[in-house]
């Protein structure tokens, strides 16, 4: 089957919806459910190209928030009543810090909730991560009008520069690999940021000169080569959110 | 067309001159070739031609650049756009969209052009390049060669009058290079189109070349004839070397003019060169039915093949044939490998930390991609820590490579040249016993890789040691490889001694061979010494 090609902005104002409707729901399950189905479709939909391979680290960062967000929920709080599962020293803190607590029972309460909040946000972000592996940040900016024209640069810039980043991470762990240093740990990241940004950089910067030399935003107004149209794909896609959200 | 007046250009933070006092005038049609080596300033001489430099990258610009009239100081690079195109070293980060036809398309929305005239245009190019089959294709799909042809259509759409193009051919194989080039002729002669291109492999290009412009780096410039210029340059390709060696009045730049020139010195009578059989050492890397698979196709595909110690071997063959993948196994980090690979008796995929070091040796296609310190002192540190060798051993090495890199300078500041002998000495300092290089002439200019064959071929001539690169220069493979080994579509095609291989195909052949066939000779060394046989 051929796979839909659909506006740029479809699968934005989509995730947008989404996470109007995940809010409004505020049941872990659907929540869940949610999240699984996009990932199915972006599984399924998504393009061999940079942007389409970010999803999996999106979804690796929004795990390693979940992990925080409970740890620090478990930790830091009001205590709240209920079965206590096991019990953490508490941390003596300063008197004029009423009603804050660190350590103490941990409650299946407690754990519960932290674990439920963390899901919310991690849900969310994985719902934009999914429209922006899901779009092309090129075609995006053939939708923008030229008076945003400094505003389109930057986009295209900045949503062009993180998958390729994505792409030059592996490709430099595996030349570490290759040097036969450790993957693992802070280290072995501290290491590579800053040839990572470095490239980044020149890289934005050769884009620009790019964009530049080639005119873009020198005339107030853009002819448009085959324009994109909202197609009745797109009117599906967004009245399929608009229903998740009537349902909430 | 093109007119620098006393143009002096110096970089901020910098005490280098890049250019002083440069006069020159190109006219329409003409096609002028920059030279000169690494880091001498040929890409600010390109990007000062459409403004880029100083209005992107700062500098400092005494003297004016105009074309058509129009000065770069009072226009930007924007509004050059509908009369200068301008394609830069590496096409990919340049591209602005996703596929062939809207990127074609983009500089034409810019100018506001009307959807019938882009149409139009679009249609022109497609065929002009004949990109029509590739039309719908994503750009990030599109091997080398294509790319290389999409970014020169999308410059061209706007109907330029000049051509801007920085090592259009640095990446591409021989073929997909003549056809770039050959294009590049045509239009110079179809439409008149005034072109500057700056590249690396002379031999390339020469022949096109109406006239050269030499930066020697230190701000001096050089401006003649390709006959002019190449008497005493030390920029030149074999074919010029060929000529001095033979002590030829006139030097020609085409193959067609160096047979007649060498008309006599081919009829001599010579004696049949004794074919050196080197002796059959033990193996070294053992390569068994190996698949490569991709998700999507098959890079590699039931390749066999026994390399034994001190040999040299070349891989080659067009973009995107596998040669990468097939060292990216050999050297283990491809995970989707089945079949065997052996690497002095073990599985490299098995290797790590300090086994694999001594082991393999992998030069990645991105030379920059090994070094992560913020200099190159640090860089050597880490190799001495990495390897548990004597601290100092690594800058050594690198001394005696490539002498005279401060300890200080960050790596990123290296010229490729330096960067490459950094990155040889990071992996050689662990003396590993397979050395893989992966493309590693990209950007070098003859005097870096004049180095990097003597350091090849020392270190192979070393006890029990051997390399294997990928190349698409086929000079480097005949002044380097004992044996090519010549892949298509991931299969072996053809597998033997440099010269049988060489020599069978008139694409691969290098200049020197071309010039005198049917001798089988591919260096002007090979020539001198048998004309010293006389």
């Amino acid at each position: 089957m051929k796979k839909p090609s659909l506006h740029p902005l479809t699968w934005w104002i989509w995730a947008g919806l989404l996470a109007i409707a995940i809010v409004r729901f505020q049941s872990t399950v659907l929540t869940l459910l949610c999240v699984g189905a996009v990932a199915g479709l972006v599984f399924w939909l998504r393009e061999d190209a940079p942007w389409g391979k970010s999803f999996s680290w999106t979804l690796k960062l929004s795990l390693w928030i979940l992990l925080v967000r409970t740890l620090i929920g478990i930790l830091i709080g009001v205590p709240i009543p209920g079965t206590t599962l096991f019990t953490l020293p508490i941390i003596e803190l300063p008197s004029w810090m009423p009603g804050i607590r660190i350590g103490g029972a941990v409650t299946s309460e407690r754990l519960s909730s932290a674990t439920i909040e963390g899901i919310l946000i991690c849900a969310i972000i994985l719902i934009f991560g999914a429209a922006a592996s899901l779009t092309s940040p090129h075609r995006l900016l053939r939708i923008l009008p030229v008076y945003v024209y400094e505003f389109g640069v930057s986009v295209v810039i900045a949503t062009s520069a993180l998958p390729q980043l994505v792409t030059s991470v592996s490709r430099i762990r595996q030349a570490q690999m290759l040097r036969g240093q450790s993957l693992r740990g802070f280290r072995s990241w501290k290491r590579i940021a800053i040839p990572l940004l470095e490239e980044s950089l020149a890289r934005s910067l050769e884009l620009a000169a790019a964009m530049d030399s080639r005119g873009y935003g020198i005339s107030r107004k853009r002819s448009r080569y085959r324009p994109i149209k909202w197609r009745y794909t797109d009117y599906l896609v967004i009245l399929s959110a608009i229903s998740v959200v009537g349902l909430s | 067309m093109i007119k620098f007046s006393n143009v002096s250009l110096v970089y901020p933070n910098s005490t280098k001159t890049v250019l002083e006092d440069l006069n020159l005038e190109i006219s329409e049609g003409e096609m002028v070739l920059v030279i000169g080596p690494t880091g001498s300033g040929k890409s600010s001489l390109l990007r000062l031609i459409n403004g880029l430099v100083p209005h992107h990258t700062g500098g400092i610009l005494a003297g004016d650049v105009s074309v058509d009239g129009i000065s770069t100081q009072l226009v930007k690079p924007g509004g050059m756009s509908h009369l200068i195109g301008i394609v830069g070293q590496n096409p990919l980060n340049g591209f602005v969209t996703d596929t062939v036809e809207e990127e074609l398309a983009f500089g034409m929305e810019n100018l506001n052009l009307s959807n019938d005239v882009m149409r139009k245009r679009v249609e022109e190019v497609l065929d002009l390049l004949s990109l029509a089959p590739l039309r719908a294709r994503t750009i990030a799909t599109l091997s080398g060669g294509e790319q290389q042809r999409v970014a020169i259509g999308a410059a061209l759409v706007t109907h330029p009058k000049v051509l801007v193009l920085d090592e259009p051919t640095s990446a591409l194989d021989p073929i997909a290079a003549e056809e770039v080039l050959s294009i590049l002729q045509r239009l110079v002669h179809d439409l008149s189109l005034t072109v500057v291109i700056a590249e690396h492999k002379l031999e390339r290009v020469i022949q096109f070349a109406d006239r050269i412009v030499y930066i020697n780096g230190h701000g001096e410039t050089k401006v003649g004839t390709p006959e002019q210029i190449m008497l005493d340059s030390p920029i030149a390709p074999p074919i010029v070397h060929l000529a001095r060696a033979l002590g030829l009045k006139d030097i020609g730049t085409t193959v067609r003019e160096m047979r007649r020139l060498t008309h006599e010195v081919r009829g001599k009578n010579y004696h049949e060169a004794t074919h050196e059989v080197s002796p059959q050492t033990s193996i070294s890397i053992k390569i068994d039915n190996l698949k490569v698979n991709y998700a999507d196709h098959v890079a590699v595909n039931a390749f066999s093949t026994e390399i034994y110690n001190n040999e040299i071997v070349a891989l080659m063959g067009r973009n995107g044939a596998g040669k990468s993948s097939l060292l990216k196994a050999i050297a283990g980090i491809s995970k989707e490998v089945s079949g065997g690979v052996g690497v002095v008796g073990s599985n490299p995929q098995n290797l790590k930390g300090k086994e694999r070091l001594e082991c393999i040796g992998y030069i990645p296609q991105e030379p920059s991609d090994l070094l992560y310190g913020q200099s190159v002192a640090i860089e050597c540190e880490q190799a001495d820590v990495d390897n548990e060798i004597n601290p100092g051993t690594t800058a050594k090495l690198l001394s005696q490579l490539v002498p005279g890199i401060s300890g200080d300078t960050h790596p990123r500041e290296l010229s490729e040249g330096q960067r490459l002998g950094l990155a040889l000495s990071v992996v050689l300092s662990s003396n590993p016993k397979v050395l893989i290089l992966d493309e590693p002439t990209r950007g070098l200019d003859y005097q870096a890789k004049r180095e990097l064959v003597s350091i090849l071929v020392s270190f192979a001539k070393s006890s029990n040691k051997c390399v294997v690169l990928a190349t698409h220069d086929v000079e480097l493979v005949a002044d380097l490889a004992t044996r090519v080994i010549f892949i298509a579509d991931g299969e072996k095609v053809a597998d033997g001694s440099t010269l049988d291989v060489l020599l069978s195909s008139p694409a691969f052949a290098p200049q020197v061979a071309k010039v005198m066939s049917p001798h089988p000779w591919l260096r002007v060394s090979d020539v001198t010494a048998a004309i010293e046989k006389l």
